[in-house]
């Protein structure tokens, strides 16, 4: 007489074939949402907070302004003079008519600089602002 | 006796065990390098710019406009009474409920205006009161009159439409008097 163990007839590993294509679909989900870094930020700066706030639906409308808590304006990729803003923001808005100014001001600026930015971008007829902020919990 | 064996035929599979590493690896460089901020903010449409000679006064009565003045102190005055920031929504609510059924030549202008030296922040928090009273208003609006919650309602809908026509954020940033000469 033999004695044989009992042993289920299934194999025992675990399929691993799909778990490419299951990583795959992760790896597209992030490479499509993902928006790479395009700038330095050269100014340090912590945003106000508020409570009342929107989101702007489309990024690739947003172009942003940054001022530093030394006063620094910085727009695009370098720091820039007041006067050079409003030269700077029309050919922007001219590339992109509906453009989203996000200003990036730290929140112990002086009113002052934020009105002679306002008043560039008056001129330079980039009308829809936004005041960059986090939310207050 | 003999028995014919088949000669097994050696398997011919690539290797794909490694596939879900070299995935990985690269799901790994997306997922630390994506930046999924979402830009928030107070929005606001600035007035067109104008040179000063051409600038025309345009009256506007008392009643319909609240003037917000923030020195640099901290200190508000709201149609020359003087109140604190946190109060700013509270006393702003009530007139804006007030303008809901009047025509659009008729609805409140709030107007901001502040010193040179105003602190930034003080400004932003100004600032979201008063988004904050409208914003009261408009879900108050939605839950009374059209019987759902603000938040619910689509952005291309006839209601939100409704409610924009209705109570519109009209705020209005007055340049500091240094500007102005």
């Amino acid at each position: 007489m033999k004695f044989e163990k009992k042993r289920a007839s299934t194999k025992q590993n675990i399929p691993t074939a799909s778990l490419p294509d299951i990583v795959f679909m992760l790896l597209l989900f992030f490479m499509v949402t993902t928006t790479l870094r395009e700038v330095d930020v050269l100014v340090s700066f912590r945003l106000p907070e508020a409570k009342a706030i929107e989101k702007i639906e489309n990024k690739r409308l947003v172009s942003y302004i940054w001022v530093g808590q030394d006063g620094r304006i910085q727009v695009n990729d370098s720091l820039t003079q007041l006067n050079e803003i409003q030269k700077i923001m029309y050919a922007k808005r001219v590339a992109l008519p509906n453009v989203i100014v996000s200003l990036r001001i730290d929140k112990s600026s002086q009113m002052g600089v934020v009105t002679d930015i306002q008043q560039e971008l008056r001129k330079a007829s980039c009308l829809r602002i936004n005041y960059s902020t986090l939310l207050k919990i | 006796m003999i028995t014919l064996k088949k000669k097994k035929l050696p398997d011919a599979e690539i290797p794909t065990s490694s596939m879900a590493d070299i995935s990985f690896l690269l799901l790994l460089f997306f997922l630390v390098s994506t930046v999924i901020d979402v830009d928030t903010g107070i929005g606001l449409t600035l007035p067109e710019y104008t040179p000063a000679e051409q600038q025309e006064l345009v009256p506007i009565s008392k009643d319909r406009l609240a003037a917000v003045l923030i020195n640099e102190n901290g200190d508000v005055l709201l149609n020359n009474e003087i109140i604190a920031i946190p109060q700013i929504s509270k006393t702003l609510k009530p007139r804006i409920e007030s303008k809901v059924d009047q025509p659009a030549n008729k609805k409140l202008v709030v107007s901001v205006k502040t010193d040179r030296k105003t602190d930034y922040n003080l400004y932003i928090q100004a600032l979201d009161q008063i988004k904050d009273a409208y914003f009261q208003v408009r879900s108050e609006y939605a839950l009374n009159r059209l019987g759902k919650r603000f938040v619910d309602i689509d952005e291309r809908s006839e209601e939100m439409k409704e409610i924009r026509e209705k109570i519109p954020i009209t705020i209005s940033i007055a340049e500091p008097e240094a500007i102005k000469k």
